[in-house]
């Protein structure tokens, strides 16, 4: 997902679940703020490293790819980006060493997505904004796996786009170039995607990668054969994904701020969206590469308000000027310390399960 | 690691004599390629096997054990023989490279052309050790040439940027 989602579409959903402008602004921003939160970007402002929820293309070029390389790029990029959604999956014949790759595969309302949500409860904001980001990730990513993977994130050329045709839904074949310089083409269904390589744990088959961007179109319909998935295509309704990801957010800070007792997985605060239903597929469904000004126009007729635009260095000073002894208190201490609860919380998951592909937490 | 094993290949055919060379190139070869085939078929049998299309990394693997194989029986044959063989092999991954290049042409960001040059000058370089098979002196001397300009280009390749997607 983009800003349009983890930003503007948060703030909405914030909103909409009870929280006040203000609160609401404090929750996207900690949302997006997952997508920057590099461990280049903590350096810069001296903060603990432990708390970075991204890496960088330059870092993940530089990155080891031995065992220790392997479980930080994993700690970061499952707890966040691709929340696991069944860490005791088994696959008939499988091995110790596929199955924990396997396991790490990316869905929502996993008993992980449960935890995520109610390690937030009770916490600042800042926490609430960052299992949103994870929560909605759960729906865009799902299928790919946050740990390099060539036989659980490749994808062939069997890849096509879905287009409404009368009852059902007309398919065209997706081209896919390696060229960064070039954007995608949605009128022509040309897309940038990672390029193949065969070694099991290149940089390269890290999450949905070898699909470009396609996961993170709210617009997108999609048909392919996931590496994993025994020859049997999977359809990938964005649209759909996208609506329940919204109400499911919606739900879950609802529970987090304490208007409904239980947080239950595959439930989804339609009665909320209903009534905005139209609007809010109108927006998903635009075959646009970003949607930020349609949902920012979306935010400030919800809440009559102004939807200030993302600004990623709006905390840096307050946390920078503050003395060591208060930081914690700042918004990006509060952003921090989230952010390492929850990394830690899913490392210890994955650890538990057996596998050591994030390592121990400690 | 392949770059850097032609370079060690074209510095043992420069010096050692020519009989010693080309036995130490014919094991250099046929040692790398059968790790690669042992190393495809593990992950071929541990991962590969669960995966769409992963019997390819099979067909690899078993396809490099035959290369192994087929290059440490050359051992006791004539020279210019051996020298063939090894001016074919180069003159193949020339002509894959080749075919390579016109595939990233399409759809790659990235030196394409450098590629294509690559694949044509290999074959060239194949072609001009044929011409001189029976001067077998001359004819090292230009595949240890060929080797070090492949093991340079290796590496220049190798070190290009290509496309990746940061994931949001």
């Amino acid at each position: 997902m983009q800003m349009d989602f983890h930003y503007y579409a948060t703030y909405c959903a914030a909103f909409l679940a009870g929280y006040s402008h203000e609160e609401s602004l404090d929750i996207a921003y900690s949302s997006q703020f997952v997508d920057q939160c590099s461990r280049t970007l903590l350096a810069k402002i001296k903060a603990p490293s432990d708390a970075a929820t991204t890496q960088l293309q330059l870092e993940l070029m530089d990155a080891r790819t031995d065992r220790v390389g392997l479980q930080d790029i994993t700690r970061i990029w499952s707890a966040f980006h691709f929340l696991p959604r069944d860490l005791y999956a088994e696959k008939k014949g499988c091995g110790k060493r596929y199955l924990n790759k396997y396991r790490m595969i990316c869905g929502p309302n996993s008993d992980l997505a449960v935890k995520t949500v109610e390690l937030a409860k009770g916490k600042p904001l800042q926490s609430v904004g960052i299992a949103m980001h994870v929560l909605a990730d759960t729906w865009a990513h799902m299928y790919f796996a946050g740990t390099p993977s060539l036989v659980i994130n490749n994808t062939n050329y069997i890849f096509f786009e879905l287009f409404p045709d009368g009852e059902g839904f007309k398919e065209k074949p997706i081209t896919f170039a390696h060229k960064t310089s070039v954007p995608d083409d949605p009128v022509n269904s040309v897309y940038t995607n990672s390029l193949y390589q065969s070694s099991e744990n290149s940089i390269m088959n890290l999450g949905h990668g070898r699909a470009g961007h396609l996961p993170d179109y709210s617009y997108a319909r999609y048909k392919y054969l996931p590496a994993w998935g025994e020859y049997e295509e999977i359809v990938k309704d964005n649209p759909s994904d996208y609506v329940k990801a919204f109400a499911q957010m919606i739900y879950a800070m609802k529970y987090i701020r304490g208007a409904i007792h239980s947080f239950e997985k595959d439930t989804y605060d339609m009665e909320t969206v209903e009534p905005l239903l139209g609007r809010i597929k109108e927006i998903i469904e635009k075959r646009q590469l970003i949607a930020c000004d349609d949902w920012k126009a979306f935010g400030e007729e919800l809440s009559g308000q102004t939807v200030t635009e993302y600004a990623m260095d709006r905390y840096f000073d307050e946390y920078t000027g503050s003395s060591k002894a208060d930081r914690d208190e700042t918004f990006l201490g509060r952003f921090t310390r989230g952010a390492i609860a929850h990394k830690g919380m899913v490392i210890d998951e994955i650890f538990k399960s057996g596998s050591k592909l994030a390592g121990y937490a400690g | 690691m392949f770059a850097l094993l032609m370079l060690l290949s074209a510095a043992i055919v420069m010096e050692a004599p020519v009989d010693t060379a080309l036995a130490m190139i014919l094991l250099i070869l046929a040692a790398s390629n059968a790790a690669d085939a042992v190393k495809d078929m593990i992950y071929y049998f541990t991962m590969a096997r669960h995966m769409v299309g992963g019997k390819m990394i099979l067909f690899k693997g078993v396809v490099m054990l035959d290369f192994a194989l087929l290059t440490i029986s050359l051992s006791n044959i004539p020279k210019s023989y051996i020298l063939t063989y090894l001016v074919g092999v180069h003159a193949f991954s020339g002509a894959v490279e080749i075919l390579r290049a016109n595939e990233s042409r399409k759809t790659v960001e990235g030196p394409w052309k450098m590629k294509f040059a690559h694949g044509l000058v290999n074959i060239a370089l194949a072609a001009l050790c044929l011409i001189f098979i029976k001067d077998l002196e001359v004819a090292v001397l230009i595949y240890s040439a060929s080797l070090v300009y492949s093991a340079v280009l290796r590496i220049i390749i190798a070190l290009r940027k290509t496309a990746f997607i940061v994931i949001e």
